[in-house]
């Protein structure tokens, strides 16, 4: 009952924590490493934003690059808070509602209930934004096809801003949230970055149900280890699931990165290509033919043709 | 409508469109033929916009170097240097080569995403007239876009790109791995399109033949440049353009 409880509340801390980062990585393939020192930084919240929206918006697309500025001001906040004198653990918020109940007879204080409240009320909102919202639907067709986004009138720019300072809005609400439960220190930045990283890993990158399903995983998992184990071994937990998922199973529980399986090479196009007649099967190429092939050239009974090679979906 | 004067398109030192001018009148359905690789996909690229951005993005990246020279006028006006998404806010509207549906998001999603610069009530008008014209997608509102034939995935293209409220709707390759009979669906459905919303619409293809009846004047384009022009019947008439484009 305990272990219930506390996983519960765990676990949907670690969705609030993890969910910012997902959503920044599943519109704009940011993967955002300044995650944690905003989660920290909520005070600064507004002036930080202004700096990571500036250069992270001007590196979007190139994959590296956003890596190292994101990870760079992450840790230019992170350090310049140490530096400014935030050390030290004197610095708490306090707790929303005092008080606690009981479930059944384990104690449960108020605080952690809200936490729980908030996490689910931030999933539900975020997939009612995204299947009914204007802004929503559009955040989704960038994530899926930033191209055929940009042919419908949606500024994938302006869209990656939204999906960052959304993220980083997440980040900062879990920061209020959870900061009161503990003290605000600068290593708490680190530690959330890893744990959000670690959810969206074994989630699969970009996929919110994943994440949320993922943080459930994980979050029950440390409580257990918190429990049979001991409270130290709590942070190898989450580095555990990556190199776990990593090993088993890279793409995530739900990622979208699939491996080499899965090629079919759907018979196109050209009519009359001779490869096959598309006439034949009734309709046209068909399901064979996913959203997203690629035209290769095949050399067939003396003639160039076109087949699309495709893979699960996915461009090549 | 669209005026198009001198196109040059350079990848690197690859001349991909070598001094295209084209025009599109109001209401008209300009037709541009030509084999792989002609410069079809990139000529519509170039008047959506989206070769603007992909320069940029690999400009941003030291990418390969893209070069466009030349001038659009779109509604007298000069479109160059404009946006995709601006471009697409004044009514030019592309439906990509391969359709490119969101593969994720159903039906009724893929066609709300293509609203996104339509007011409430003209998505719903719009809404109902695309499933007027292709019943076939109101069957499968529920259906998610991977899972559609590509014959569906083609009217959910042209669909979600006339919720966007074209004035000018770019159609690239829309018979691209199409059986002759849905082809046949498609260039009717292109045709009633044109005459019931007043559009201009300038469509793309390898195989003149199938497109060739509802187009009013048309361009034949041969390794990026335009090599012919005339309307309809000048072309059907035209030896050369019979034998290399209608397999006559």
């Amino acid at each position: 009952m305990e272990i219930l409880i506390y996983g519960t509340i765990n676990s949907i801390a670690l969705a609030l924590m993890a969910l910012g980062f997902a959503l920044v990585y599943g519109i704009s393939r940011v993967p955002n490493f300044a995650h944690g020192a905003l989660y920290v930084i909520t005070g600064f919240i507004a002036w930080s934003l202004l700096r990571t929206l500036f250069v992270l918006i001007r590196v979007r697309g190139m994959a590296i690059s956003e890596i190292i500025a994101s990870y760079a001001i992450g840790l230019a906040i992170l350090e310049g808070l140490r530096w400014g004198g935030f050390k030290g653990s004197t610095y708490t918020l306090p707790v929303f509602i005092e008080g606690s109940i009981n479930i059944g007879d384990i104690p449960v204080d108020l605080h952690r209930i809200l936490v729980v409240g908030i996490g689910v009320a931030v999933v539900i909102f975020l997939w009612l934004f995204t299947h009914y919202t204007r802004i929503g639907l559009a955040l989704r067709g960038m994530a899926q096809d930033e191209r055929a986004a940009l042919m419908l009138g949606i500024d994938s720019d302006v869209m990656a801003v939204v999906a960052m300072a959304s993220g980083a809005m997440l980040a900062g609400l879990a920061g209020i949230v959870l900061l009161p439960l503990g003290n605000i220190v600068v290593e708490k930045g680190y530690d959330v970055l890893i744990q959000a990283i670690a959810v969206c890993i074994v989630g699969g990158l970009g996929s919110w149900m994943g994440a949320v399903l993922a943080a459930f995983l994980i979050g029950f998992a440390q409580i257990l280890t918190v429990v049979y184990l001991g409270a130290h071994f709590q942070m190898v937990v989450a580095l555990l699931a990556i190199i776990l998922t990593l090993i088993l199973r890279p793409s995530g529980l739900f990622g979208r990165q699939q491996g080499p399986y899965g090629w079919s090479i759907c018979p196109d196009v050209l009519a009359g290509a001779g490869l096959s007649d598309p006439a034949q099967d009734g309709a046209d190429c068909g399901n064979a033919d996913p959203p997203f092939c690629n035209a290769k050239y095949v050399l067939a009974e003396g003639h160039l043709h076109r087949v699309h090679l495709c893979l699960a979906g996915r461009e090549l | 409508m669209l005026e198009a004067n001198g196109l040059m398109v350079f990848y690197e030192n690859m001349l991909a469109l070598n001094n295209v001018s084209i025009k599109c009148e109001d209401k008209q359905i300009v037709g541009v033929f030509g084999a792989n690789s002609a410069g079809k996909s990139t000529l519509m690229y170039t008047l959506s916009g989206i070769m603007e951005d992909i320069r940029k993005k690999e400009d941003m990246a030291g990418g390969e170097r893209i070069t466009v020279m030349g001038q659009i006028l779109y509604l007298g006006r000069d479109i160059t240097d404009l946006k995709p998404s601006k471009r697409a806010k004044a009514g030019i509207v592309l439906c990509p080569e391969r359709r490119r549906i969101f593969p994720e998001c159903n039906v009724i999603e893929n066609l709300r995403i293509g609203a996104y610069l339509a007011s409430p009530s003209q998505a719903k008008d719009t809404l109902e007239y695309v499933f007027m014209v292709y019943p076939a997608l109101e069957k499968l509102e529920k259906r998610v876009g991977g899972f559609l034939s590509g014959g569906e995935q083609q009217m959910l293209a042209i669909g979600r790109a006339l919720m966007a409220q074209p004035k000018l709707l770019l159609l690239d390759e829309p018979l691209l791995g199409l059986s002759p009979l849905i082809q046949s669906i498609m260039v009717k459905s292109t045709k009633e399109i044109r005459d019931e919303k007043g559009l201009s619409i300038i469509v793309t293809e390898q195989y003149a033949r199938p497109v060739l009846p509802i187009v009013d004047y048309a361009f034949v384009l041969e390794n990026g440049a335009a090599v012919l022009e005339g309307t309809r019947d000048e072309l059907l008439n035209n030896p050369d353009v019979r034998s290399a484009y209608f397999g006559v």
